[in-house]
């Protein structure tokens, strides 16, 4: 009885220490690791609606019509009082796991840009689709992401006829064009029916 | 002084962490797709085992032996959540790619196995040493296999262009069979050379 009475008094005391320290870093670290996210979250705002506009999150939930596709945090783009447009944060099912991107949609239904925040696609194959260097269009240059500027919400979306596919990645090509189609329809029919304004 | 640079000596070639005790390949399959994620790994990893083996060492006569094993547990978890925080907070786009990897360092057979080996049992100053031989011996190996991955998968080193653009990378360089075939001539080419010394003695 004494022993265990011991035992547990030593490694009681010890976790005791260890939860003391980590909550000591955890304070010391937690304002920076919220500032870094705050960092991150603008600067992807503005990549995908480049420009100087102001970006408001959305206290709602947009459904999708598809089960298979998550539509998370929603932010408005203002410009001045005039809302112009909509990002969208929505996670479709990738190769491994989910691909995390922001859409951006002008009030018009055209995509202003689409940045992937968080994927697991293999190396060299799907996960060009974030590649900076890696072009679908070699002689203009133009990456995988950057071909959804402009496109109107109503295309299809359909990789290997109006998206030009990463060599190799047909899933991780599909996932993509599926998440910012059904990103753009939704924010556009949301504007539609008088939504954001 | 002779005594503990044979300590180093030890972690570095001897009883190379990788290389010799072959322990812990997982994640060292998983980082060395980039010199950039061999590198915060080699920090995580140092950190947490120099920490873990110093605490363990001052520890070992105040930790009973019957719960020895969960008191390492609980020291090197708290090490790797502090290197976590600071690398989330400080590098977060690598953390980001390698994070799973970085948390994993707690359940790594080379730490757990260093503290169980040798702190649990050597003074603390040799303990610091052979965590320091031990890490050395784990980021040189890292980041070589690394650097030939990247440089055969992608053409860069540590994101720099080394090959012209025109080299079209070989890509099972950076997927995970990879990691084995270079581990496996890397642990050639150093049993070989250890046994060629050996002869020679």
């Amino acid at each position: 009885m004494n022993k265990i009475m011991k035992l547990t008094l030593v490694l009681g005391l010890i976790g005791a220490i260890s939860g003391g320290t980590l909550a000591g870093v955890y304070k010391f670290t937690a304002p920076v690791i919220k500032a870094q996210d705050a960092k991150e979250l603008q600067a992807g705002l503005s990549e995908v609606f480049p420009g100087n506009y102001e970006f408001k999150k959305l206290e709602i939930k947009l459904k999708s019509p598809d089960p298979a596709i998550q539509i998370g945090d929603v932010y408005t783009v203002k410009s001045g009082k005039n809302v112009i447009g909509a990002i969208l944060k929505v996670s479709s099912p990738g190769d491994q796991a989910p691909i995390v991107m922001l859409v951006g949609i002008n009030k018009d239904g055209r995509i202003s840009g689409v940045k992937i925040l968080q994927s697991l696609e293999t190396p060299g194959l799907g996960a060009n689709a974030s590649n900076p260097h890696y072009y679908v269009n070699k002689a203009k240059k133009i990456t995988f992401l950057d071909q959804f500027k402009n496109k109107k919400v109503t295309d299809p979306f359909v990789p290997k006829k109006d998206v030009i596919a990463i060599t190799g990645a047909t899933i991780t090509s599909t996932a993509v064009s599926k998440g910012v189609k059904i990103a753009g329809e939704v924010a556009y029919s949301y504007f539609k029916k008088g939504g954001g304004s | 002084m002779k005594k503990y640079l044979k300590i180093i000596w030890n972690g570095i070639s001897p009883s190379n962490p990788v290389l010799i005790l072959a322990i812990g390949l997982c994640s060292v399959i998983a980082v060395t797709n980039s010199v950039k994620n061999a590198l915060l790994m080699s920090f995580a990893f140092s950190f947490v085992l120099i920490a873990s083996e110093i605490i363990i060492s001052a520890l070992r006569k105040a930790i009973p032996n019957e719960i020895r094993v969960p008191i390492f547990v609980v020291v090197i978890a708290t090490f790797t959540t502090i290197a976590a925080l600071l690398a989330r907070a400080y590098f977060s786009s690598i953390y980001e790619a390698i994070k799973l990897y970085i948390l994993l360092v707690v359940v790594n057979c080379i730490i757990i196995g260093r503290a169980e080996a040798f702190a649990y049992k050597n003074p603390v100053i040799d303990s610091l040493f052979d965590g320091i031989g031990m890490s050395i011996g784990y980021s040189w190996v890292i980041l070589a296999i690394a650097a030939v991955r990247e440089l055969f998968g992608n053409g860069t080193i540590a994101g720099l262009q080394v090959f012209p653009s025109a080299y079209k990378p070989a890509l099972v360089m950076i997927l995970p069979p990879a990691g084995f075939l270079v581990i496996g001539v890397l642990v050639g080419w150093l049993e070989t050379t250890l046994k060629k010394k050996e002869a020679k003695k």
